[in-house]
């Protein structure tokens, strides 16, 4: 059969939040081959399983939303593979959703954070940063550069419970790193912790589902 | 949470936060006996050893046992710590180490003899064993180190001598059932343990030392425990327990990949080597059981290289046999193989096709030495032609890359066996060039890796003196001259640490006075080129009066009683004894399976052991 593109959506939690992109790369591998998922190889010198996340999350980040895309070489129900994922992994990472994918990662345009932790904002603070130029030192490869980062907040709003709810630019052009935004907003020392809450697309100027 | 806050401060936080799959949690309330299992090393380093994961899973075994895992903190943790006031703690419960039943820790290797001390301090544990009372662990070695831990006497209640799999258990069963009777003191717990074969409880012997420092005599202070303690193997591999999963470490180990033991011991009895002394006799694993292992190992943990593990995989005995079954599976489930310790003489092409059928791994001999003068004096029974073939084979195979070991500092060496290390280098060069079936178009890298010899216990050169570090650093400097071929290249191990090593190898229980001075210094981490420093290591022996060179480059005299003496590992004294004398006259002894030469290790038993003796 022609290899059938499958997308698993889940929750990146607790201890996990120490382990990096390419760590959680490995784990679900290794995670694949225990549980027989007929996993499509690439056919170079070189097999290996083609997996394919959304995006990384940075270190310390948790995430409820998290997306990766196998195919599969044999038919199996999703909610076997639902089922035999459930067991790969410990509690923190948790399987939520297993479907076929609607859109292309490459239409990712904006991701949504919840911000908690020690930390107090208030309106007047929203207001004041969302209405100038928010210039941040950012490393790249050739050094420092001075850039602006207003453009690539989309909304920003504070919650009753004290925690932030913000979109981010997250389009492969120029996706804002969440950790950036916060300590432009909270402080370098300040005590968050992100969540990341949902994706989304662009569409007529505005944002839609992103699935 | 406090720990929470401090793992954004510090470098590969994965390394402390446990909640692996595969790691194993119990319910605190239904356990009698906690041990936690302490590697004096990096995360990384800890979860690649293959006798953690073995023990890990043989005391987890007993339901009533919580045996969890300990690393030592990378110093950026352990500053964190410090400053935030968390004590050492598990990876599996978090909970602090002191607060356990049993701190059991493997010593691997000399120079992690200075984390040892380090990890008792973070945990909040007086570091000398005297200073501890019924509230703290049990403190217990384990490993090869201890065939000689007199240095760490002084630290340790108990040494559990030789294999582990069964003794530990009984330990622990022991230590439950006194708990539950209520005989249990410390005192009397540790007494009792001594009259187990396995355990040296270093503080119920006396030792008293003659007027040149050399030692007069060992006296067990209660008449029913014995004067020597005898090692523990395991009498037959196939039924001894085997991990039947591991636990996956999320960030990259040093190996991570299914590790499976095939054989314990080795048949040659290489005159340097102390593994190939202590590990006998030789057992091997059935082929099928071995096939069994990895199987199931492979579906427990989806890695897809297998590593088959024993002292010199091409001398296991049933190799073709095993590699056909594994292959019968491993290619198509993509798994590859990896061999190490292959030995040149043994070789073949036919073993080099099955290990590169899907990717290949470096290959690397070691012929120690470069004559075969000396390598006729330390028992390395491999000759030149032997690794001319095996290199032109690899070169055939499509490599270009081949290293080779040696050591330089060996007991009667001499500058022409240096320069022959050299002339090999060179003769492998042209063999490439010989290779008619070679990869065209591609230069030869031939590099030279030349250790310092360190003279061990147990071994026919444990009498021997090592080379005082000028010598040594005179040796490396000849070699590099010698060194002109722009194919090969030459790298050395520091004669310095080498040095501390012979030293505490070869240590008495005056040591732990340098360990201690050592530990006040704030070292930690010696086998880490960025944090060990010899004049420190001289500050600390300076500070405690001893004399390195007494331990490290003096030539015991073969009538003294040794500091391990002690301990009875199965190979006799006089076995070790008629080598050293045959080295002398570079006489090679054949190996275990042309011929028995009467070591003695098979008084220990041993089914399947390769041991004509016990065969028969």
């Amino acid at each position: 059969m022609v290899p059938e593109s499958v997308r698993i959506k889940f929750r990146k939690t607790g201890r996990l939040r120490y382990i990096s992109h390419l760590d959680l790369d490995r784990t679900v591998r290794t995670a694949l081959v225990r549980i027989k998922i007929p996993v499509w190889y690439t056919e170079g010198f070189n097999p290996h399983a083609k997996i394919v996340f959304a995006q990384p999350l940075p270190l310390f980040a948790e995430s409820e939303c998290e997306l990766l895309d196998i195919k599969i070489t044999e038919k199996m129900p999703f909610e076997e593979i639902k089922r035999r994922l459930e067991n790969a992994f410990t509690d923190d990472l948790h399987i939520l959703d297993v479907y076929t994918p609607e859109n292309s990662f490459r239409d990712i345009a904006f991701a949504e954070y919840r911000i908690s932790g020690n930390f107090s904002v208030n309106e007047n603070r929203v207001n004041d940063f969302l209405s100038k130029d928010i210039n941040i030192n950012k490393k790249t490869k050739s050094g420092e550069k001075n850039v602006n980062i207003r453009p690539q907040i989309y909304s920003l709003k504070l919650n009753s419970d004290g925690t932030i709810t913000t979109v981010l630019d997250a389009s492969g052009n120029s996706y804002l790193n969440p950790d950036i935004f916060c300590r432009a907003l909270l402080g370098d020392n300040a005590d968050f912790l992100i969540t990341r809450t949902n994706w989304f697309r662009s569409e007529n100027h505005g944002i839609t589902e992103f699935r | 949470m406090k720990l929470d806050a401090i793992l954004k401060n510090v470098l590969k936080p994965g390394r402390y936060t446990g909640g692996e799959y595969g790691q194993v949690i119990k319910n605190k309330d239904k356990i009698s006996a906690r041990f936690a299992f302490c590697f004096p090393d990096t995360y990384e380093i800890g979860m690649s050893n293959l006798g953690m994961k073995v023990l890990y899973n043989a005391l987890n075994m007993m339901p009533d046992v919580w045996c969890e895992r300990v690393y030592a903190p990378w110093p950026d943790m352990e500053e964190q710590m410090r400053k935030n006031g968390i004590p050492l703690y598990a990876l599996e419960s978090l909970d602090p180490v002191k607060d356990f039943d049993f701190m059991g820790i493997t010593l691997q290797y000399e120079l992690c003899y200075t984390n040892v001390l380090n990890m008792l301090s973070l945990s909040d544990i007086p570091v000398y064993s005297f200073e501890r009372d019924e509230r703290f662990p049990i403190i217990v070695g384990g490993g090869p180190c201890t065939y000689n831990a007199e240095p760490l006497c002084d630290f340790f209640d108990v040494f559990s001598i030789g294999e582990g799999e069964e003794s530990l258990t009984e330990m622990t069963s022991l230590y439950i059932s006194m708990k539950k009777d209520g005989s249990y003191t410390k005192s009397k717990f540790l007494h009792r343990l001594a009259k187990i074969p396995g355990f040296y409880v270093p503080s119920l012997y006396n030792v008293k030392y003659n007027a040149d420092g050399t030692i007069k005599s060992y006296t067990p202070i209660y008449d029913d425990i014995p004067e020597k303690i005898q090692k523990r193997i395991i009498n037959d591999l196939d039924s001894a327990p085997y991990p039947d999963k591991f636990v996956m470490p999320y960030i990259e180990t040093v190996h991570n990949r299914i590790t499976e033991e095939v054989y314990r011991g080795c048949i040659r009895g290489c005159r340097f080597c102390q593994a190939g002394i202590i590990y006998r006799p030789v057992r091997e694993k059935s082929p099928e059981k071995v096939n069994e292992q990895i199987k199931c190992l492979y579906e427990n943990t989806g890695y897809d290289e297998v590593s088959l593990l024993s002292l010199s995989i091409s001398d296991y005995s049933r190799l073709s046999k095993l590699t056909e079954i594994l292959l019968e599976w491993t290619d198509n489930e993509k798994v590859s193989l990896s061999l190490p310790s292959l030995r040149a003489d043994t070789f073949s092409k036919e073993l080099m096709d099955r290990i590169s059928s899907i990717r290949q791994s470096g290959l690397t001999f070691a012929p120690e030495a470069g004559t075969p003068r000396l390598r006729d004096a330390i028992n390395k029974n491999v000759t030149e032609e032997e690794i001319l073939h095996a290199c032109s084979l690899a070169f055939g195979g499509g490599k270009a890359n081949v290293k080779l070991y040696f050591m330089i500092g060996l007991p009667t060496e001499t500058y022409d066996d240096i320069s022959g290390i050299n002339d090999m280098g060179t003769k492998v060069v042209e063999q490439y060039y010989k290779t008619e079936n070679r990869v065209k178009g591609r230069h030869p890298s031939v590099t030279l890796s030349c250790a310092c010899f360190i003279p061990k216990p147990f071994t026919p050169f444990q009498w021997c003196g090592q080379n005082t570090i000028e010598q040594l650093t005179q040796k490396q400097n000849f070699l590099s001259e010698k060194i002109t071929d722009k194919h090969l290249r030459f790298n050395y191990h520091d004669a310095k640490a080498s040095r501390i090593e012979a030293a505490l190898a070869r240590g008495d229980r005056k040591l732990s006075a340098v360990l201690y001075e050592g530990f006040k210094l704030g070292m930690r981490f010696d086998s880490w080129d960025e944090f060990f420093s010899y004049e420190k290591w001289e500050k600390a022996f300076k500070n405690a009066g001893i004399d390195m060179s007494f331990y490290a480059n003096r030539t015991f005299s073969t009538d003294e009683i040794l500091p391990w003496d002690i301990i009875d590992i199965g190979v006799t004294k006089d076995f070790l004894l008629r080598e050293y004398k045959k080295s002398l006259d570079s006489v090679p002894t054949p190996n275990c399976r042309e011929k028995c030469s009467g070591c003695g290790a098979n008084r220990l038993g041993g089914v399947t052991a390769w041991c004509p003796k016990v065969s028969e």
